[in-house]
């Protein structure tokens, strides 16, 4: 799927000029162009991401600002499906490490099992050596 | 030829958009230097 049919089909898209919404500029406090964000239809914020990005790391994102949607409202199934589709479609993309962190913490928010977040973890450690996000999950090796 | 996206330029009308097409909003601000 493009990046068009991917935003057609997830999202509602909205531009805004950064020198004439100077409202939302202030309410979102944006600074940089471009800058995207993720809204859910109350306006809130769960995702954002600035500069230009190659096709496939822009897709990427915006996978990954679906899935923290669907975790912050508490769909954990649906997020965990985002995270993996980003895991099997661009584990390359910079967004990967962050997708394989919230996909360990949405398999435990589902399941209560804190195994999960030690497998995220792991999977980190493998996929993922050097990324900040497998320096945040280190705690979780102290899990039984 | 590929898709054009259909931009909206009011967050109030997307917001609407969104709620009665469950969807999530895509919000770009953008700068023509």
């Amino acid at each position: 799927m493009n990046v068009c049919a991917s935003v057609e089909k997830n999202f509602v898209p909205l531009q805004i000029d950064f020198n004439k919404g100077k409202a939302l500029v202030k309410r979102y406090s944006v600074k940089w162009t471009p800058t995207i964000i993720i809204l859910d239809s109350d306006g809130n914020e769960h995702h954002r991401f600035i500069g230009f990005l190659p096709p496939e790391d822009f897709t990427a994102q915006l996978i990954l600002g679906k899935g923290k949607a669907e975790f912050d409202l508490d769909h954990f199934e649906q997020a965990i499906q985002c995270f993996q589709e980003i895991l099997g479609r661009y584990p390359k993309a910079d967004a990967a490490p962050e997708a394989q962190y919230y996909l360990g913490v949405a398999k435990y928010k589902a399941s209560h099992d804190p195994k999960q977040l030690k497998l995220g973890l792991e999977a980190l450690r493998k996929d993922y050596p050097n990324s900040e996000w497998t320096k945040k999950a280190q705690v979780y090796a102290l899990i039984p | 030829m590929g898709t054009q996206i259909q931009w909206e330029t009011s967050l109030t009308t997307a917001k609407a958009k969104a709620k009665r097409e469950k969807k999530l909003i895509l919000m770009d601000f953008y700068n023509n230097l």
